[in-house]
């Protein structure tokens, strides 16, 4: 077989790559894309590994995407001197891993659980599939995993086209938006604008959402379209044994010297007025603390923090939310007693 | 660690660099040895102690068998270390499934029994390792080649980074010679390697876990029924997907030990360009049909004993492959549906070979009528080759449906499915995600018929280099925006 250098080849692919990368990174860079973590298994499992520092230094805020965008990181730290460990996980129930938190003999600290009632009292499997998958990730997470994740921080940091739900491969090709068969059920289609993570887990929304009513509308109509596809909620003996499981979990954590406090974060318009009809404060929120014997901070039991207006109904605005965070830390330190 | 992920790519380039500094050759190989372990112990540091025990209880038991001149005890060794090696890959890999198994029988008998579930990690790679020792220690005990001379060259041959995990699964004399003799990648080895190794990481980081993983995986989790279109986008995108992942770790690790300097056996030769099965089995997963050809089914007796025997050796050779595969019956099953292909091939084949044989004794005759036909039947036609190919992958695709499903109940509802017997069946896949499966396995079968009697390297070599090197950006920019990184190849499972 003649030798062929492949020299020449490999120097070619490597300038037309370098080119064709810089060339989309400045084209994302220039319709005003910023880099953001994907929210995945591995950044998941890098919080969840400090959920061990102390109660007094630590702690840990778990709920799902309210409580990842409603609860401003910075604002929190700065105010309480502790360190927010970000466990909410957009979609998705907490009961899975706050099951794990409570039959963790290692955990002690404190949990600011964050109730979205449509999530927080159901079990569909697609409320469950994340938690599960990052659960197991970090049960099982290797060596070389860890150093891959090390290594891709500072990439994801700095490198826009790293975003694995709008810039892969798969998420470029999907925009080729054609007819589905009747009966199928796509991926919600949640604007690139909406969401933005950063290293600690903190959710917000970018400037380009909060003033495209456009944006806003599409995901208003998401939630509305996600509110019609639940199945009835819970009750009666269902509810009952719900909130025992919930009370059970309370109470591992408090023999270990631990504690948890339930808030219950803003929404509005339709949405809330839905959550109201379908999850009624008295019968589920007012249920829940009497079972469990736990303090709360419900929104609508505040007047600083009744007023506030979601965007999209339903999560505050990054600006709303460094708000929402103050009167929190102030209403959980003066009313609660819950430092 | 995996070859698709961040971890390796800063590993393999620190390697690449001590590789090639002025070190003697001795020192070159601790350092690859270091390196190996290092690679596997980035898994799971401790089941390093597992492959230490099994190199190191094999050089030693691989030398006695060649240097014992007693029978008797020669047999007490190769025992020993079929029993050593199998039990240890029994323990690790059927350990749970043999005790599910015996629970249900015991439980079927009437007793009440129910102990707990042991839990077992699986170490990756041991299918694959315990076979490359095995391999040796059978070797030994033939007499076929001489004993590795030292440690750290058997422990190089168990243990070389590339082929560790997922294979391919070498021989002793394909590799113990290439330690024993220092040697550097040529340029030429190198840039082979490393666009061996970009083809490897693009097969499975684009084609497998990024398109067609998307398709295949919701159709096997489904719990319902499902429509033929559906059924047979996700079988057709497993098929594609076992694929790309399986050849797309062999041609990587191909790669990178080309790299080094070092050659490893082809694993795939495109098998979805196979004309019958047995054909197949001699393009996909080579190293490891080639071991089951040298060391189960030639033992047994191979084609030596008869019509009979011989399709029962080839039956038990298929079934026990099928086991390899995975702690499950429906790997078995698999195994025995491949089985039966191969029966039928070779009674087809049999009751040809026979008909040819007396029209060629017609031919001979003076007077023969029948000439004509003799010759059709006698001629190969190539025009139906490509219909052959195409019935094959239909029949393996079937196959597939049985490896990748956890549960017979799951397997049987898909091929009903493909059968077009679900009606009303909600779908699963958008119509984006269809198009996307039928384009690649389009491509996929055309580039195997088109490369069914060549190799990649050669056509390489034969292009102009600007059309590589463009082949090559265009793998490269999509492994870029695929950001398919860290996912562990499907045969890391075996």
């Amino acid at each position: 077989m003649p030798s062929t250098p492949l020299v020449k080849s490999a120097l070619l692919a490597i300038i037309v790559t370098l080119v064709a990368a810089t060339s989309w990174e400045i084209h994302l860079r220039q319709r005003g894309v910023k880099p953001d973590f994907d929210n995945d298994a591995d950044l998941w499992t890098n919080k969840r590994k400090m959920v061990y520092e102390p109660s007094d230094q630590a702690t840990v805020i778990l709920g799902s995407s309210r409580a990842a965008y409603d609860i401003d990181i910075p604002t929190y730290e700065h105010l309480t001197g502790k360190r927010a460990v970000q466990l909410s996980m957009d979609g998705s129930s907490p009961r899975t891993v706050f099951d794990d938190l409570a039959n963790d003999p290692k955990f002690k600290g404190k949990v600011i659980l964050d109730v979205t009632e449509m999530l927080f009292y159901n079990n569909i499997p697609f409320m469950l599939s994340t938690p599960a998958e990052n659960l197991a990730y970090y049960e099982k997470e290797t060596p070389a995993q860890k150093v891959s994740f090390t290594l891709d921080v500072p990439l994801e940091a700095n490198l826009v086209f790293l975003n694995q739900g709008f810039f892969s491969l798969n998420a470029l090709l999907n925009l080729f938006h054609l007819k589905d068969r009747p009966g199928f059920q796509p991926d919600l289609p949640f604007p690139l604008e909406f969401n933005s993570t950063d290293f600690n887990r903190q959710n917000r929304m970018t400037d380009k959402f909060l003033i495209d009513t456009s944006l806003q509308n599409r995901v208003r109509g998401i939630w509305m379209m996600v509110n019609g596809m639940l199945p009835p909620p819970i009750k009666g003996k269902d509810l009952v044994a719900n909130l025992q499981n919930l009370k059970v979990n309370v109470t591992k954590i408090r023999k270990r010297g631990g504690d948890v406090i339930f808030i219950r974060t803003p929404s509005s318009g339709p949405v809330a007025e839905i959550e109201s009809k379908v999850f009624p404060k008295s019968e589920y929120w007012d249920k829940m603390i009497a079972a469990t014997n736990c303090k709360g901070v419900h929104y609508k039991d505040y007047p600083e923090l009744s007023d506030f207006f979601c965007p999209e109904f339903s999560h505050l605005s990054p600006r709303d939310a460094m708000v929402y965070t103050k009167h929190l830390v102030t209403i959980l330190k003066t009313d609660k007693n819950w430092n | 660690m995996v070859f698709n992920s961040f971890t390796f790519i800063a590993f393999f380039i620190i390697f690449l660099i001590l590789h090639n500094l002025p070190f003697s050759w001795k020192v070159k190989k601790i350092n690859l040895l270091i390196a190996s372990y290092i690679f596997y112990a980035a898994w799971n540091p401790p089941f390093i102690l597992l492959l230490w025990l099994s190199t190191v209880v094999d050089y030693f038991v691989g030398r006695a068998l060649y240097t014992q001149p007693n029978k008797h005890k020669r047999h007490v060794l190769l025992v020993a270390s079929l029993i050593g090696n199998l039990g240890m890959l029994c323990f690790f890999k059927y350990g749970t499934f043999l005790l599910d198994n015996f629970v249900g029988l015991v439980n079927i008998l009437g007793f009440d029994y129910h102990p707990a579930t042991p839990n077992i990690i699986l170490p990756a790679g041991i299918s694959f390792y315990t076979f490359t020792t095995l391999c040796y220690t059978i070797d030994m005990y033939k007499r076929r080649g001489e004993p590795v001379k030292s440690l750290l060259d058997f422990s190089l041959f168990v243990t070389f980074f590339p082929h560790l995990v997922a294979g391919p699964i070498v021989r002793p004399h394909q590799l113990v010679p290439q330690f024993e003799t220092p040697r550097n990648a040529s340029r030429q080895q190198f840039f082979d390697g490393l666009f061996l190794l970009t083809l490897g990481l693009f097969m499975k980081s684009v084609l497998a876990d990024g398109i067609l993983s998307v398709a295949a995986d919701p159709v096997f989790s489904s719990k319902a029924g499902l429509s033929a279109l559906d059924a047979w986008t996700g079988v057709l995108a497993f098929s594609g997907q076992i694929f790309f992942d399986f050849a797309g770790y062999s041609t990587s690790a191909i790669g990178v030990a080309l790299c080094l300097g070092f050659i490893l056996p082809q694993n795939f030769l495109y098998p979805y360009a196979a004309i019958g099965f047995s054909d197949f089995w001699k393009r996909w997963h080579i190293t490891l049909s080639a071991w089951l050809r040298d060391y189960l089914y030639i033992p047994l007796g191979g084609n030596r004993e008869g019509t009979f025997r011989t399709y029962i050796n080839m039956m038990i050779t298929m079934l026990i492959g099928g086991l390899w595969h995975g702690a499950n019956w429906t790997f078995v099953v698999w195994g025995g549906i491949h089985g039966f292909y191969l029966w039928i091939e070779k009674a087809i084949t049999d009751r040809r070979t026979k008909k040819l044989s007396f029209l060629a004794d017609v031919k001979s005759s003076p007077v023969n009528s029948k000439a004509p036909i003799a010759q059709s039947l006698l001629s190969v036609n190539p025009q139906f080759g490509l219909l052959k190919a195409l019935l094959t992958f239909f029949l393996i695709c079937i196959t597939w449906v049985f490896f990748r499903s956890a549960t017979f109940s799951g397997a049987w509802l898909l091929l009903l499915g493909m059968a077009g017997q679900i009606h009303q069946a909600q779908p699963v896949l958008a119509t984006i995600t269809i198009i996307k499966v039928g384009v690649i396995i389009v491509l996929m079968l055309t580039f195997h018929w088109l490369m069914r009697n060549t190799t990649v390297l050669q056509v390489v070599s034969k292009v102009p280099w600007w059309t590589v090197g463009i082949v090559w950006s265009f793998m490269l920019i999509l492994l870029l925006l695929s950001q398919e990184s860290g996912k562990s190849f499907i045969y890391f499972q075996f």
